[in-house]
């Protein structure tokens, strides 16, 4: 897919897009709410002969030490083969535990073993879906003492290891950064630019709490100016990849989103010619 | 074949038929048809975002779920009667 | 000593379950409840409707901590909910919320149904059919309810005119399926609503009408049969 600007197709818009077939470069939709049979699937099969797709699930728990769970990875597959979408992605998290969803993208240890645990579930995965399938870094709230290496250094070696790509949410290398104290830019060292296939962008909150001030990605407002100038760093240094506006809280009319699209539509164009892949 | 059957199989038949106003019948009967129902607005439950009340969790009173017993205050209130007994 | 991952995920997993571990782990913990609560709102979203936003939260954080999800498709999580508001004291005033939460729950599974093509039972001899068993649409269900259960769905949604309903207004018996964009029900009478009961318990289409007949003298079965065909309640003959 050409790097293009594309938005998540959310359900409050499904009607709209489905009657006005807004110009977009690429639409998302989350796996999990398309795995039964409904009238939304037959909609979004509509949708696919006039738009590229991009597949992002949020439930596989990658992380999981339990493995994937293979009734829900076959009914992936299974759309995944339906749909035929350009790109396929989850997250670098884990849901579930003993049996029991957590519905939150939980955050992982970053040591060897979790690097083996989430190299044997995407080789899984991988090998499940015949294709390649990239990792988001997600928001992170906690760190952890006993990580062993860096959530970049991480991300590059889970490539080397397994041959996935990465999902680069500027949004949440900027919550992340801000919430464990660390350099977001720096965060960006040594990351494969090669693997790259994808960025995400969405809205973040500030809250002021007790112990000071957390930031919580809730994609429930316009991406901030610093995410906007943390994915122009992202452009510059690895190149133009497909781009996606997020918005999954306090959902705005489609014509918001649609702006949000365009913005990064321009920078896209802006930025063309530093692709990293094609150098 | 029975009477009954033939009986049954004829009412099946003009069914098939179509010679019943459906529409026509469930309005004189009052019953209600519904235009917009359960719908693509209502689908997409599994989201991406993590809930901004979720950092209200460094407060104390949410985690005392239970200290109050929450009242209906809903469209409950347009129900009235209720001297059945299920 | 560090933990293996498996006892990790298990402890941090027993923390986000049973409370203990403050601080930030609390944005995890509230993150889980807060979208389940609002995964069931969308799936419940009459009962919240009636209740109210407070108490439905308080209601489905209840449901929450007896059970989380087993998979993450948050559209099938929920199926229980009827059965957890029949036995929750806090809605002892609201006799007939959980045939509410029964009609939500099986408008969910109505939407998320594949919609099949309607058998064509034209082709079929008519002494046949009526010597035949039918198998139901996907989807398709009876909820019985002792209350109007129509009405008091309808004031429940959004835009709803005002007015009130009374809940002596006599029984439901709504009949749910779905259509080619969303799902949907419709009221039947006593007879028709014996007729898709009996059917749906594989019997011949004569042994239902019997039953229909037995409960509603005044039985129409063209109308009744029709209005099904109406509806696509029929997949096929059962074989």
């Amino acid at each position: 897919m050409n790097a293009v600007a594309g938005i998540g197709l959310r359900a409050p818009h499904l009607r709209e897009i489905d009657r006005d077939r807004p110009a977009l470069g690429f639409l998302e939709i989350h796996a999990e709410n398309y795995l039964t049979p409904s009238s939304s699937l037959a909609t979004v099969e509509r949708l696919r002969a006039d738009y590229r797709f991009s597949v992002h699930a949020v439930g596989l728990s990658l992380g999981s030490v339990d493995g994937l769970d293979a009734v829900h990875l076959a009914r992936v597959a299974t759309l995944v083969k339906r749909l035929e979408p350009d790109l396929v992605s989850d997250h670098l998290s884990w849901s579930t535990f003993g049996g029991r969803y957590f519905n939150d993208l939980l955050p992982l240890p970053y040591t060897e073993e979790a690097l083996e645990v989430v190299t044997r579930n995407l080789d899984r995965l991988q090998e499940a879906l015949g294709r390649q399938v990239s990792v988001e870094n997600p928001s992170c709230y906690l760190d952890f003492p006993h990580s062993t290496m860096s959530e970049p250094a991480f991300l590059a070696e889970l490539v080397r290891r397994s041959g996935c790509g990465l999902l680069l949410d500027a949004n949440n290398i900027h919550v992340t950064a801000h919430n464990l104290g660390l350099d977001p830019r720096a965060w960006l060292d040594g990351l494969p630019a090669a693997a790259i296939t994808e960025y995400h962008l969405a809205g973040h909150a500030v809250n002021e709490t007790d112990s000071g001030r957390v930031l919580i990605d809730d994609h429930g407002s316009k991406v901030a100016d610093a995410v906007w100038a943390l994915h122009a760093e992202c452009l510059a240094r690895f190149g133009p990849r497909p781009t996606l506006i997020e918005w999954d809280s306090d959902i705005p009319a489609l014509p918001v989103l649609l702006g949000e699209a365009q913005r990064a539509q321009a920078m896209l164009a802006a930025g063309g010619s530093h692709d990293a892949r094609a150098a | 074949m029975t009477p009954t059957r033939i009986a049954i199989a004829a009412a099946l038949a003009s069914a098939l038929a179509g010679t019943v106003a459906i529409s026509e019948r469930a309005e004189a009967q009052g019953k209600m048809t519904v235009e917009k129902c359960y719908g693509v607005s209502k689908a997409g439950q599994n989201d991406c975002q993590t809930d901004n009340s979720s950092c209200a969790g460094t407060s104390k009173k949410d985690n005392q779920p239970d200290a109050w017993i929450a009242v209906p205050k809903g469209t409950c209130q347009k129900i009235v009667g209720g001297m059945v007994k299920s | 000593m560090t933990l293996a991952l498996r006892e990790w995920q298990a402890t941090f997993a027993a923390q986000l379950a049973g409370g203990g571990g403050e601080g930030r782990l609390a944005i995890h913990r509230h993150n889980i409840s807060s979208s389940l609560i609002r995964s069931l709102g969308a799936t419940l979203s009459t009962v919240r409707a009636l209740v109210g936003e407070e108490f439905f939260r308080q209601a489905a954080q209840a449901f929450i901590s007896r059970g989380l999800p087993t998979q993450p498709v948050l559209a099938e999580y929920g199926a229980d909910f009827a059965g957890f508001i029949e036995a929750y004291p806090s809605a002892e005033s609201l006799p007939y919320l959980a045939d509410v939460a029964r009609l939500d729950w099986a408008l969910n599974v109505a939407f998320h149904s594949p919609r099949l093509e309607a058998a064509d039972l034209s082709a079929v001899p008519p002494e046949r059919l009526a010597a035949s068993a039918l198998v139901l649409a996907p989807g398709v269900a009876l909820v019985r309810s002792a209350y109007p259960l129509d009405r008091i769905w309808a004031v429940s949604q959004p835009g709803a005119p005002e007015g009130t309903v009374d809940l002596d207004g006599g029984a439901a018996r709504l009949l749910v399926h779905r259509r080619a964009d969303d799902a949907t029900f419709i009221a039947l009478g006593e007879g028709e609503a014996a007729f898709v009961e009996v059917l749906g318990e594989g019997q011949v289409v004569e042994v239902a009408a019997g039953a229909a007949l037995a409960v509603e003298p005044a039985f129409d079965l063209t109308a009744a049969f029709a209005r099904l065909l109406a509806c696509e309640v029929f997949a096929a003959l059962r074989q």
